[in-house]
């Protein structure tokens, strides 16, 4: 240690051997140890044995020794035991020394440094792998969405076909629908399809001179082919297309009717209908019914309801039924009421639903001679909806008798 | 009389690959989760018991680096064979793989190498498939799969080494 004052080089010598554990092995020109010395029991060499192979001995010097280049530095080692040294080779004659120098303090600090930075790239390679997945799952959404676009863009189209299709097939049934009528009494109805067209339909005709058809059925189910069904009963009832059937017995027209529209033979439709015969001269009124709402006779100037019911199934549900005929002498001044159950059976926004008992109550006052009542009647029933369409057809004929 | 032999083994790749992990695997059949970055060369001995001899694999377990330009080649002086680690999870460990592979190569000449394709049990994480691992088998490449964590191919890989670096 030139330059150096003795005692400061004795003192540098004396720092250096007890901070870094010096030791140091030396190996001959054959590779055999041949002297060792120092902190061994710190590297885990206290038991090298002199004159023994050194790589045997010592098997981190395997791939140094010989000696290529002195002198020669290793760094940071970590061995058998744990600790770790910083390996210094030279060689001196026909010896080669190597000296060991503890650094496993450095190497700690070293490491938390490096594990720090280590982690910090983890985690950016993981936050841009995680971007990448994100960009594909992002570009495979975009391509969904596009799909459901057009998907929707169908839909919309085919919905709105269906909707023409429904509003056609309504204006059909509309146009099929008699002309109100004012002598020799009145009749005045009110048709309001649902969106989804119910299968609604009425009409009323002279089968005779002294006989009047009045009628009004209600096909199950919603859409064109209720509709399509409703139509075709309503030309058969006004053609009277019935092969031996008396149209003034609503009797015998429902049981013919359930004979030809069987629901196994029409698409499981079936339908409901209250039928009745009004002979205006002896003022008798003859009705039947297949499972549909009661008609309603209303005396005004009493403010008195009387349902007109009749025991019978509704058509197409069971081969061969039988169905009662009921009659009555209409007394004078009354208002003779066909209703479908759309023009009572509402939902109100609160979940409960109008009953027909409600609707008697409705119709039960006087009727105002221009019948604007029937508009007031559709009014409050979408009062009571709480919107202006209705969930089923609205129909309702009003005869004054 | 068994012929006895030492043979120098550098394990390589990129930081965080397993190459400690698959050493304590190899030498102690022990594995741990928690990560510890090596900085230096770690220097660990296992015998491996041959049909016609007993090798002592020294295994030099040098520091992974995210630079290819920061190894020191001195640690390799002295190898026989060496172990070339990569993440099945991280593209970016194969190319370092590769380069290190070249490197190696351009300084000390060709010796027996092994791939292997680290943490490959995390099957739904992979970043390369069996098709490129393929590919470089078809161009000679001694490539596995292997998993520190469940001990898959790390025993056949030291062992087929082992072979390969005493014939």
């Amino acid at each position: 240690m030139e330059g150096l004052p003795a005692s400061v080089a004795q003192r540098l010598q004396a720092v250096t051997y007890s901070a870094r554990a010096v030791a140091y092995l030396q190996v001959d020109e054959n590779l055999v140890l041949v002297s060792a010395g120092g902190d061994l029991q710190n590297y885990g060499l206290a038991t090298v044995r002199m004159g023994k192979p050194a790589l045997d001995e010592a098997f981190f010097l395997l791939g140094l020794l010989p000696l290529l280049e002195t002198p020669n530095y290793v760094p940071a080692v970590e061995l058998a035991g744990g600790r770790v040294a910083d390996l210094h080779l030279h060689s001196e004659g026909d010896s080669v020394w190597v000296m060991l120098l503890d650094v496993t303090t450095e190497r700690d600090a070293a490491r938390r440094v490096q594990q720090n930075a280590y982690k910090m790239t983890l985690l950016q390679e993981q936050e841009a792998l995680l971007n990448r997945r994100l960009e594909v799952a992002n570009a495979a959404l975009l391509v969904s969405q596009r799909e459901l676009e057009a998907s929707r863009a169908d839909l919309l189209c085919t919905h709105e076909k269906l909707q023409r299709e429904l509003a056609e097939a309504a204006s059909y049934v509309r146009s099929l629908l008699p002309a109100p009528m004012a002598e020799p009494f009145v009749a005045d109805w009110r048709f309001v399809p649902s969106a989804a067209l119910g299968g609604d339909a009425f009409g009323y005709h002279w089968i005779d001179a002294d006989h009047f058809a009045m009628y009004l059925l209600d096909v199950c189910g919603h859409g064109v082919g209720p509709c399509l069904l409703s139509i075709a009963v309503l030309h058969l009832l006004q053609a009277g297309a019935l092969r031996d059937v008396d149209f003034r017995d609503p009797g015998q027209v429902l049981a013919a009717l359930n004979d030809t529209y069987q629901m196994k033979s029409n698409d499981d439709l079936y339908f409901t209908l209250w039928y009745g015969v009004y002979q205006p001269i002896s003022r008798r009124l003859d009705f039947g019914c297949a499972g549909h709402p009661p008609a309603v006779l209303v005396d005004p100037s009493a403010g008195a309801v009387q349902p007109l019911k009749a025991k019978g199934l509704p058509i197409g549900m069971m081969p061969g039924v039988r169905y009662a005929n009921e009659w009555l002498i209409v007394p004078q001044q009354r208002y003779l009421y066909l209703v479908s159950d759309g023009a009572f059976e509402v939902e109100r926004p609160d979940g409960t639903m109008m009953s027909f008992d409600e609707f008697l109550s409705m119709i039960a006052g006087p009727a105002s001679s221009d019948s604007s009542d029937l508009d007031r009647l559709y009014k409050t029933l979408t009062t009571n909806r709480g919107s202006e369409a209705l969930e089923d057809d609205f129909s309702i004929v009003r005869f004054a008798l | 009389m068994i012929d006895t032999v030492q043979r120098k083994i550098c394990m390589l790749g990129g930081f965080s690959v397993g190459k400690t992990s698959l050493v304590k695997r190899y030498v102690e059949s022990i594995f741990s989760d928690s990560y510890l970055t090596t900085v230096g060369v770690k220097i660990d001995k296992k015998v491996e018991q041959l049909p016609d001899r007993v090798v002592s694999l020294v295994l030099w377990d040098l520091a992974g680096e995210d630079d290819i330009g920061s190894l020191r080649m001195s640690y390799l002086r002295g190898s026989a064979g060496y172990v070339l680690v990569a993440d099945r999870t991280r593209r970016s460990t194969l190319q370092m793989a590769l380069s290190l592979r070249e490197r190696v190569e351009a300084d000390y000449g060709p010796m027996p190498f092994v791939l292997l394709m680290n943490k490959s049990d995390l099957k739904e994480q992979w970043a390369i498939d069996d098709a490129e691992l393929e590919d470089l088998r078809h161009r000679g490449w001694w490539v596995r799969a292997s998993s520190a964590r469940t001990g898959e191919g790390v025993e056949d890989a030291f062992k087929d080494l082992a072979v390969r670096v005493t014939r």
